[in-house]
């Protein structure tokens, strides 16, 4: 496939290269891991097979063979060629076709999966691409206009439509449920009311490193911390006093402290926020965390089991 | 060495870190290298993530609760080695300290009250100890700053520092080894490639390794650049 035009930034991602980060290698992968897997299973795909990430705005792609795709998460304006197409649905296309990403509605990363393999190198188990540091995907890099992505062995064809019950909307307004992390304890009582009862909003600067925030700051008294392993979703609360979440492709250590960190069911909406959505946090208990995270799974597994 | 004492921190829903009560040394960071890899074969197939610190070793699994992680942990504490046998290797960090590559001398100049002749004099005139690797793919987190050196971070992270700059933060020095953000102070910039994935050993150097910055003139740096492969 081509991109005629490449979109803001948009790359090709799989479930990441975990295991390395005592190298420094963060995970990368999709930010929204779990639109990609719904996007793998429209197409037939297995649940971490490697799709295109596309952010804010979309991609422009020919198509250079006959196969299935879909696309699921953010909600762009879909169009095959020149006709309006949907979200969440598998797509047929032959030789010739054109998928262009019109408008996004709602939400920040759609994942457009196909039932051809990406033939790409792997390095550490993964095709991820981690801008960040340049490797993997596509010439380690987010994809330009004319890039032209080869495929391998395509699937067999598959129709399916995404269960309403999985199809999420995105309203630009959030709640992240957290659970303790290390430094939790040098934020007093106060504090960590603080943290909860503000409306944060997402700035323009994050990405697929780190979701920042601003609003009031936090005010706290800086101590300068040892440095640890620094996990995704781990909120860390700089000298400003307005949190950066740590994503995907986040540095491996952290020096600032962390007042508390995303659950693991709610990680994958990272991949959703953008300038100007607001967020609120309100801390769990791991009892809490866990049974989400379970439910959350056996849904999928359910979905899965749908051949 | 006896076994440090250490206290027990959620790491978040899946995670746990050890955090030693003990001054950070060679000798703690051989202990917690010898820890982490200790694990990093008993553990292997849990879908984990060992990861070393100054102070602490953070261990995450995707499949054990952590409540189990941490029973597995107490349990491989009791039986990894106290000392650290690994090699370790010395190894030569070409750096150029030229006005062009070094934007925040003149930060550190003022913070330290040196003149920019010491502070190079005294940044490669260290030899430093590899504690672990982290941050970015192949960053190493280095001891042995001379205290005089010491810098704080900067408030507001730089949203671009390049491939090779070599910059001081707290107590710490270290080179970055792709393109990225960072809070340090920047003070020269290496021609080497401290992270290369296509090759089958992708990091310049493991923890435990000891490293020294050799200043070069801009020449050199050419020169070096133009031969890395």
């Amino acid at each position: 496939m081509t991109f005629i035009r490449a979109g803001l930034q948009t790359s090709v991602q799989d479930f990441g290269r975990p295991g390395y980060m005592h190298q420094g290698i963060s995970h990368s992968g999709a930010m929204d891991s779990l639109a990609m897997r719904l996007a793998n299973w429209l197409v037939g795909n297995k649940p971490r097979s490697a799709v295109i990430e596309v952010a804010l705005v979309g991609p422009d792609i020919e198509f250079h063979r006959a196969m299935t795709i879909a696309a699921s998460g953010a909600d762009f304006e879909l169009s095959l060629n020149g006709q309006p197409c949907y979200l969440n649905r598998s797509i047929r296309v032959v030789r010739g076709d054109r998928l262009t990403f019109g408008k996004l509605r709602r939400g920040c990363r759609a994942y457009l999966a196909c039932s051809a393999e990406l033939e790409l190198h792997r390095y550490f188990g993964s095709v991820a691409t981690h801008i960040t540091a340049g490797f993997g995907g596509f010439s380690g890099r987010a994809l330009r206009d004319g890039d032209r992505l080869e495929t391998g062995t395509v699937h067999p064809e598959v129709n399916r439509e995404l269960p309403t019950l999985f199809q999420l909307i995105y309203t630009g307004h959030y709640l992240l449920r957290c659970v303790p992390c290390v430094e939790t304890h040098l934020f007093n009582q106060q504090q960590q009311q603080f943290f909860q009862n503000q409306r944060w909003q997402v700035s323009a600067q994050s990405n697929r490193m780190g979701v920042r925030l601003a609003g009031q700051a936090l005010q706290h008294q800086q101590e300068d911390i040892r440095s640890s392993g620094l996990l995704p979703g781990s909120i860390q609360i700089p000298p400003s006093g307005l949190p950066v979440i740590a994503a995907v492709d986040g540095q491996t250590i952290g020096g600032y402290p962390r007042i508390a960190s995303v659950i693991r069911a709610d990680l994958p909406l990272l991949g959703q926020l953008k300038a100007g959505d607001t967020l609120s946090f309100n801390l769990v208990d791991i009892e809490q965390a866990r049974g989400l995270y379970e439910k959350q799974q056996a849904l999928l597994r359910q979905l899965e089991e749908i051949a | 060495m006896i076994r440090p004492e250490y206290q027990v921190f959620a790491n978040g829903e899946q995670g746990v870190t050890l955090v030693f009560q003990q001054p950070v040394s060679e000798t703690l960071s051989g202990y917690i290298d010898a820890l982490a890899q200790h694990c990093r074969r008993k553990l292997a197939g849990c879908g984990v993530e060992i990861i070393p610190a100054y102070q602490s070793l953070t261990l995450y699994s995707a499949r054990l609760s952590s409540e189990e992680l941490i029973r597995q942990v107490e349990r491989l504490l009791t039986e990894a080695p106290c000392e650290n046998r690994g090699q370790s290797r010395l190894i030569e960090i070409p750096v150029c300290y030229a006005p062009r590559f070094g934007p925040d001398v003149a930060e550190v100049c003022r913070y330290t009250g040196l003149s920019k002749e010491a502070v190079i004099r005294l940044h490669s005139q260290q030899e430093y100890l590899v504690h672990m690797l982290g941050f970015l793919p192949g960053f190493l987190y280095l001891g042995g700053v001379a205290p005089e050196l010491a810098c704080p971070r900067k408030s507001v992270p730089a949203t671009n520092v390049a491939a090779g700059a070599v910059g001081i933060g707290g107590e710490q020095t270290g080179v970055y080894p792709v393109d990225s953000p960072g809070g340090w102070q920047i003070i020269g910039r290496t021609p080497l490639r401290l992270f290369a994935p296509e090759k089958d050993i992708p990091f310049l150097a493991a923890p435990m390794d000891r490293i020294r910055f050799c200043p070069i003139s801009e020449e050199a740096f050419e020169q070096l650049l133009e031969q890395a492969p």
